[in-house]
């Protein structure tokens, strides 16, 4: 009789465990690296996302990058989102031959799209190690590093793990991805003489690496530290670029929203090079010297 | 104010959107104790003291470390008869700690469990019957793994493998403190 009402209610709790249940798995612990839990069928967050660039080691060099995305739990290891991306931008006092052709200062504009999905095959709570497929494809039409006018199309792949310690005080996350990306430039008219501004298509690829990890300090409350690595291979030049960025994060995480903050300053970097540029054991063509990243999420 | 930092505002009015309105607080210790031992006619406060080797001891056959040095803990009796043990416990949630009381018989066996506090946004279904019974006639030398004889609810699985976690860790705190004071 004992084990009959044991199974009857493991049965029940089966069946419990099948309705729609919703979660908040998917909340960012981190500013760049993702973690490797999907949201649970039916779940939904939005979210906000902000990027801010600064310091390209001359001039004055300002750029806000914002994501509203929504992600929707399909099933309870796979979701997809949709985001709307959008950009600002403020440089002055930097030309670089071929990537910033003039100083200019754009408001806030409408700058790309980017629908995505992450499958997870082991949960990080239940099995000794997560492990998801996270995969994006995106549309930009302007270039994020000028304002200018430059239709992108980039696939992106990633394999992410996340490990759990101490019950789920310590976790460790890790990316590994690979992006491929399609670009293809606007003329400009009124370019300075000479200034280099291709206009031909052009195919890159990109290779990413990061890891963090972060502690509950105290109830709702995580401190953690973040690392990634990213290189980027181009038609012409092979290897254009490659850099190491670090900082801590911070996470605020209740039962209806979270946010982190996330510093993040350029350690190491190399490939091309602007003229006369001071600092040369960094990349700043492409990057800057930090970026300060928030994440807003809320749960429905 | 420049104008464009002010145009990068405009996604702030949705900080209000969430309602942070959550019942919290489900039990207090008095009601768990009444619905667990509802024939008790004592609970006499035994809580135990452990030591870092207690600690290390408990770890090594729970498999789970007990973070805690005071382990609150009731002697339950009916008219002078030993009932059996109510202890209360925190385990990690996904962001704050669960509160949970658990049952425990003379023989080992838990009895029942009931969440007291639970303060994550979703994954409330663990307080739900259904889910806690699997944890009944458990003692500590069974399984306890998510989807093998508990089962696991999808969203608050952290929730769940620390409750299922918690739960084997008083067993195994009954086997090595209490039942030898029976």
């Amino acid at each position: 009789m004992f084990v009959l009402c044991r199974r009857a209610a493991f049965f029940t709790a089966a069946f419990v465990a099948s309705l729609p249940a919703t979660g908040i798995a998917a909340e960012n612990m981190f500013g760049v690296v993702k973690g490797a839990e999907t949201l649970p069928q039916d779940a939904m967050e939005i979210y906000q996302k902000v990027n801010r660039r600064s310091d390209k080691g001359q001039g004055d060099y300002t750029a806000y990058d914002f994501v509203t995305e929504v992600e929707y739990g399909v099933s309870n290891r796979f979701s997809a989102a949709a985001g709307l991306k959008m950009m600002r931008l403020d440089t002055q006092g930097l030309i670089i031959d071929g990537y910033l052709p003039k100083a200019n200062d754009i408001g806030l504009k409408l700058s790309g799209i980017e629908f995505s999905g992450k499958y997870m095959f082991l949960s990080p709570a239940k099995d000794d190690i997560g492990l998801s497929m996270y995969m994006s494809a995106n549309y930009d039409w302007i270039d994020p590093h000028s304002g200018q006018d430059k239709d992108t199309l980039s696939f992106e792949t990633e394999l992410l793990t996340q490990k759990y310690f101490l019950e789920g005080e310590l976790i460790w996350a890790t990316n590994l991805g690979l992006e491929a990306t399609y670009a293809d430039r606007a003329a400009i008219d009124d370019l300075p003489e000479g200034f280099e501004w291709p206009t031909d298509p052009e195919m890159e690829l990109e290779l990413k690496f990061g890891t963090a990890m972060t502690y509950r300090v105290a109830p709702k409350w995580f401190v953690g530290v973040e690392a990634f690595y990213e290189t980027e291979f181009e038609t012409e030049v092979g290897q254009e670029r490659w850099s190491v960025f670090a900082g801590p994060s911070i996470h605020y995480g209740s039962a209806t929203w979270w946010g982190t903050l996330a510093f993040l300053t350029q350690l190491e970097g190399g490939g091309e090079q602007y003229a006369n540029q001071s600092d040369t054991s960094l990349h700043l063509i492409e990057k800057t010297k930090q970026e300060l990243r928030l994440a807003v999420g809320f749960n429905f | 104010m420049d104008k464009h930092l002010i145009n990068s505002l405009w996604f702030m009015p949705l900080t209000v959107i969430a309602s942070p309105a959550f019942a919290v607080d489900y039990f207090s210790i008095e009601e768990a104790q009444q619905l667990l031992y509802p024939d008790a006619t004592a609970f006499t406060a035994a809580n135990l003291s452990l030591t870092d080797e207690h600690k290390s001891t408990i770890k090594s056959l729970a498999g789970t470390r007990q973070r805690q040095n005071e382990q609150p803990v009731w002697r339950v009796e009916k008219d002078g008869e030993l009932q059996g043990w109510f202890i209360i416990d925190d385990v990690v949630g996904k962001h704050e700690y669960i509160t949970y009381a658990t049952a425990i018989d003379q023989q080992g066996n838990v009895l029942g469990m009931e969440i007291l506090s639970y303060r994550e946004t979703h994954g409330g279904e663990v307080r739900r019957e259904s889910w806690r019974e699997q944890f009944v006639g458990k003692t500590a030398g069974d399984t306890f793994k998510l989807d093998e004889d508990i089962q696991n609810i999808s969203g608050a699985t952290l929730s769940c493998r620390n409750l299922t976690d918690g739960v084997k860790r008083l067993l195994v705190i009954h086997e090595q403190f209490l039942r030898p004071a029976q």
